[in-house]
């Protein structure tokens, strides 16, 4: 029978030192993830965890990851060459097809930019979508900015707002919380908008409570969740939530469903 | 009223002398402190028709009933004759159909907590192991306490006896059904001696340190700790209170069984009888064992004995304690404790 | 079919059948959580007497489907090797409310996410499921109130008698099985119409949102101490957590075991995150939790509550919390929210 459970070995062909925490490793893989998708890396004696998928392409997947524990911290240590286990993609994706005809805003705190990197570049890379994308990241200094370079380049194509939490000398870009920005989003058509907010709860609750100052609905609200997994595969039950499922029916939920999961 | 009573005979009929001289108290033992309840009945009986009406609990757990003429002895010898016969059923048919009450007092009342028939801690049935010891000990002259607890907790006070039994249980791991919550780990840490540990998210357990109270049966989730069902007890020995030098006991076996603590038990006898000072009206076997030292007291001990193979017996014994009659001259008074009324 | 089997008989049948394992409620003597009492679990049998009919496991049968600590994979440096894969025929002896259990584990690990979970479903299909007919309930079920008192799907089911069994027996294998033993009868399997617990399952739909946040929660939090002994036992908590141990000196060796082991979310850890974040942090919210997934998130999942009312978590639990009376309390609410009028 087919085991969901057996990983496979993945050659690290690249590292990319993001900031003092975070990592973008770049995998061998032949998975094709749709974005917000997430998988499931490993190393053999010291654990699982779901990961975001932040790049795809032909035989390779990105992954960005943050060393907080036991973990992530021994992939921080890993060197190109060495391998890592993946299984998956798991999860619903972002609806990117519902987006197409829309205004598609996304706003991303910290390292939840990871999990909508897929998504950005994929509008950004078609010129006539790239017209309809705004991006707006919050992240908490300018040494926690990700993908800086990239999001330099994004900022060239359309309307690209980055804050950091509180004032540096060694920046002069916008300062304040990602929600007080949220009224320079440039919206032309309220009706048809999505938005897509992803980050940690606080913020997406406050983040969405501007969207909807602004007029946007919950229906046009998307947010991408994060909960304790231990399998991903809707079986250990760590991430449920009310009836569903984060790494299963999520972890990306339209704002009207995710207002009714009560931890 | 002519009153000519033989004090040392009376005495060791389980009366007791009292301060007032027509008047004699009568001690009933209870082994195991456990009673059927009707047995009450003769009590409050023998309380209220010869007696003051009174009764006292003893700290051994037995009964005291006193306010009794010494002319009522003879018959109420006779009418406790039954519960005697009940309460010490390997008594001889001759101590039982002469019907003059208890044989012997030197030996006390075998007290026990409420053991397992109650408290979820014990770890046996104290009551009956105490039934079990009063039958190999009693009836004997020679003063000595024995008391029966079901864990290490000690709530009878069995480090207050010249031999103390504590119940022990001998944890056993199912590493399979272990979900590793930790919640032996850290209660063990928390309440008892911290022989618990994770490792690999299961747990492994210290021999050197577990006690056997059978904490971590009682709180695992799923039973991956249970008891082997062998009982093992740890024996305390020579802990006494008293005016010359009270002290707690102090271990002197470990895991051993049933059989090792009653044949213990018995041989303490022999060597009582072999040492006691025979100039004292009456000496008690913890400061024997100071004259003879400790070796030659654990050598009676054990003697005959086939030890099982988890028993670990004491190689020396450092007891704890103090002597009266240290020097308080200089103790703090009331007017040097600052703040002192 | 129905034969009445004597003692002899139906272990003659448990020693010849090749290949087959008997698995039931057995008593292990002495190993009770209390000095001298005996554990009543899911064990093997081997004779008609190993079968405890008058007392409930304290852990379910769940224990031989959903091991509590199963091996997924095993990693030797170079491969990934699944363990070996058995194929005895597993008989099962159980009761009317836990082979409902095992249907509700079912939705989950045959039924829900991508796909069918391969360790359970291994085993899974190698059950064969006899019910125990339960003559009278035990004091803390309440299968009656969750329609769990009555079943069909076993394929065979037994009442105890004095010297033997009467089995009536309802699928081909059973059949194959005993044919040639024991004697042909007559008897109808009885049903428990009542229980002692008496509970009042509120209708989802009436089941607002307002409950979950209720002042009734917090007294759980005073009370629970988060043992998790509720979810051990219960037949129908399927929830797990991975670990991994590696069997190398050398952090970079591979050679590891990665297994799974039961969680609960009584327990402290259940939603744990890197970096600190957690959920319901108080007892009364992993109450609530626990209650809501029992007999309302489940039932809008599959259909059909979860809790099977075996009544263990009432047995079980060291702070005498009846989840029982807990469904009651969130009936009286749903009932009182019913009665009074908006205003
Ligand atoms: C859908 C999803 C996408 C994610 N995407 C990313 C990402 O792109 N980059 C990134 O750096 N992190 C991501 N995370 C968080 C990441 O999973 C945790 O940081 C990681 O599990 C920590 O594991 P650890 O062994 O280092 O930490 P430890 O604290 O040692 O955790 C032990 C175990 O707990 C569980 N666990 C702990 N924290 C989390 C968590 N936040 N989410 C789920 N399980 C957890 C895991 O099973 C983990 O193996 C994501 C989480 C989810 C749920
Ligand atoms: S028996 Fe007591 S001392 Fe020994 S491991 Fe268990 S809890 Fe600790
Ligand atoms: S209490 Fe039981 S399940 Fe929990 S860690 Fe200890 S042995 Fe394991
Ligand atoms: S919740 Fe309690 S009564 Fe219901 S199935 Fe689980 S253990 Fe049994
Ligand atoms: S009640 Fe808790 S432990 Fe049981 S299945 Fe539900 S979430 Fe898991
Ligand atoms: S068994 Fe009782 S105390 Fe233990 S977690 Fe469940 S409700 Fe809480
Ligand atoms: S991660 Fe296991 S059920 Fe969702």
């Amino acid at each position: 029978m087919n085991n969901a459970w057996v990983p496979v070995a993945n050659r690290i062909t690249d590292i990319i030192k993001e900031t003092d925490v975070e990592y973008t490793f770049t995998l061998e893989s032949s998975i094709r993830p749709d974005h917000g998708q997430f998988v499931e890396v490993s190393i053999p004696g010291i654990g699982e965890a779901p990961i975001s998928v932040s790049g795809t392409g032909d035989g390779w997947i990105q992954l960005t990851i943050r060393a907080v524990g036991h973990l992530t911290c021994a992939i921080s240590t890993c060197k190109v060459g060495e391998q890592l286990f993946i299984r998956g993609p798991y999860g619903v994706a972002f609806p990117s097809a519902l987006y197409e005809n829309a205004t598609l805003v996304v706003a991303a705190g910290g390292c939840a930019v990871a999990p909508v990197r897929t998504l950005i570049r994929s509008r950004l890379a078609d010129k006539k979508l790239a017209a309809n994308t705004r991006l707006l990241f919050g992240f908490k200094n300018p040494e926690s900015v990700l993908y800086k370079d990239e999001i330099d380049e994004w900022s060239k194509l359309v309307q690209t707002i980055v804050t950091i939490d509180k004032e540096a000398c060694s920046w002069n870009g916008r300062t304040g919380l990602i929600t007080s920005h949220v009224a320079d989003v440039d919206i032309p058509d309220l009706s048809q908008t999505h938005v897509v907010i992803v980050g940690p709860p606080v913020m997406m609750k406050y983040t969405s409570a501007q969207f909807f100052s602004r007029g946007i609905k919950q229906e046009q609200i998307w947010l991408s969740f994060e909960r304790r997994m231990a399998c991903g595969l809707g079986k250990c039950g760590h991430c449920k939530i009310d009836n569903s499922y984060v790494c299963v029916d999520g972890p990306v939920f339209r704002y009207d469903k995710a207002l009714h999961l009560i931890d | 009223m002519i009153r000519d009573i033989n004090r040392k005979k009376t005495v060791k009929n389980a009366w007791r002398i009292t301060k007032n001289r027509a008047l004699t108290c009568l001690r009933i033992r209870v082994p195991g402190g456990h009673l059927e309840a009707r047995h009450l009945e003769l009590m409050k009986k023998v309380a209220e028709i010869y007696g003051n009406g009174t009764v006292h609990l003893t700290t051994r757990q037995g009964f005291e009933i006193p306010g009794i003429p010494f002319e009522k002895m003879a018959e109420i010898n006779n009418l406790i004759t039954d519960y005697i016969a009940f309460t010490g059923q390997h008594l001889s048919t001759e101590v039982i159909s002469s019907r003059e009450g208890y044989p012997a007092a030197g030996t006390r009342n075998i007290s026990a907590c409420i053991g397992n028939r109650v408290c979820p801690f014990a770890n046996f049935d104290t009551t009956k192991m105490a039934l079990e010891i009063e039958k190999t000990v009693y009836p004997n002259d020679f003063h000595v306490k024995i008391a029966v607890t079901g864990c290490p907790n000690d709530c009878i006070k069995a480090h207050m006896q010249d031999i103390g039994v504590i119940g022990q249980a001998l944890p056993e791991y199912e590493t399979q059904s272990c979900i590793g919550c930790e919640a032996c780990v850290k209660n063990c840490r928390k309440k008892v001696t911290g022989a618990l540990s994770m490792v690999d998210f299961k747990v492994e357990r210290d021999p050197r340190r577990c006690i056997g109270c059978g904490e971590c049966v009682l709180v695992c989730p799923t039973q991956a700790w249970t008891r082997n069902p062998q009982k093992f007890f740890r024996l305390v020995v020579m802990g006494r209170t008293g005016k010359k030098n009270p002290r707690l006991a102090a271990p002197f076996a470990e895991w051993v069984t049933a059989k090792v603590v009653l044949g213990i038990m018995e041989n303490l006898y022999p060597y009582i009888q072999q040492y006691i000072d025979k100039s004292l009206v009456k000496e008690h076997v913890g400061y024997i064992v100071d004259r003879t030292g400790y070796q030659v007291f654990r050598d009676w001990l054990l003697r005959g004995i086939t030890l099982n193979p988890e028993a670990r017996i004491a190689p020396t014994m450092q007891w704890s304690g103090y002597m009266y009659g240290y020097d308080t001259d200089a103790w703090d008074t009331k007017s040097t404790i600052p703040g002192s009324l | 079919m129905k034969k009445l089997l004597q003692k002899d008989e139906f272990d003659a049948l448990l020693s010849t059948s090749s290949g087959v394992q008997f698995l039931g409620p057995v008593r292990l003597k002495g190993r009770g959580r209390f000095s001298d009492t005996d554990l009543i679990k899911y064990g093997q049998i081997k004779s008609f007497t190993d079968i405890v009919w008058d007392s409930k496991t304290y852990l379910s049968a769940k224990e031989l489907i959903l091991p509590i600590t199963e091996t997924l994979l095993d990693f030797t440096g170079t491969t990934v090797v699944q363990p070996p894969v058995e194929d005895a025929i597993l008989v099962l002896f159980l009761r009317a409310c836990d082979i409902h259990a095992i249907e509700r584990l079912d939705a989950i690990f045959l039924n829900n996410g991508p796909s069918p979970d391969p360790y359970y479903k291994q085993k899974r299909d190698r059950f064969k499921l006899v019910l125990m007919e339960c003559a009278v309930p035990f004091d803390s079920c309440f299968c009656v109130a969750m329609g769990t008192n009555t079943v069909s799907n076993f394929g065979a089911a037994v009442r105890c008698i004095e010297d033997g069994i009467l089995i009536d027996i309802r699928d081909e294998w059973f059949t194959s099985q005993i044919a040639g033993s024991g004697t042909d009868t007559e008897f109808e399997l009885q049903f428990p119409q009542q229980n002692g617990a008496d509970v009042h399952v509120p209708h989802i739909k009436e089941m607002q949102e307002q409950l979950f946040t209720h002042e009734m929660w917090d007294e759980y939090s005073k009370r629970c101490i988060a043992c998790g002994r509720c979810n051990t036992s219960c037949p129908t908590c399927s929830c797990f957590s991975v670990h991994d141990i590696s069997y190398g000196h050398d952090s970079n060796s591979k050679i590891a075991r990665r297994q799974r082991v039961w969680d609960g979310c009584h327990l402290d850890g259940f939603t744990d995150m890197a970096g600190g974040a957690a959920f319901r942090i108080e007892c009364g919210s992993r109450m609530r939790f626990k209650t809501f997934h029992k007999i309302y998130d489940y039932r809008k999942r599959y259909g059909v509550n979860m809790c099977v009312g075996c009544g263990r978590c009432d047995d079980v639990c060291p702070e005498y919390i009846s989840f029982a009376n807990c469904i009651n309390k969130v009936n009286d609410l749903v009932n009182e929210s019913r009665s009074t009028p908006d205003e």
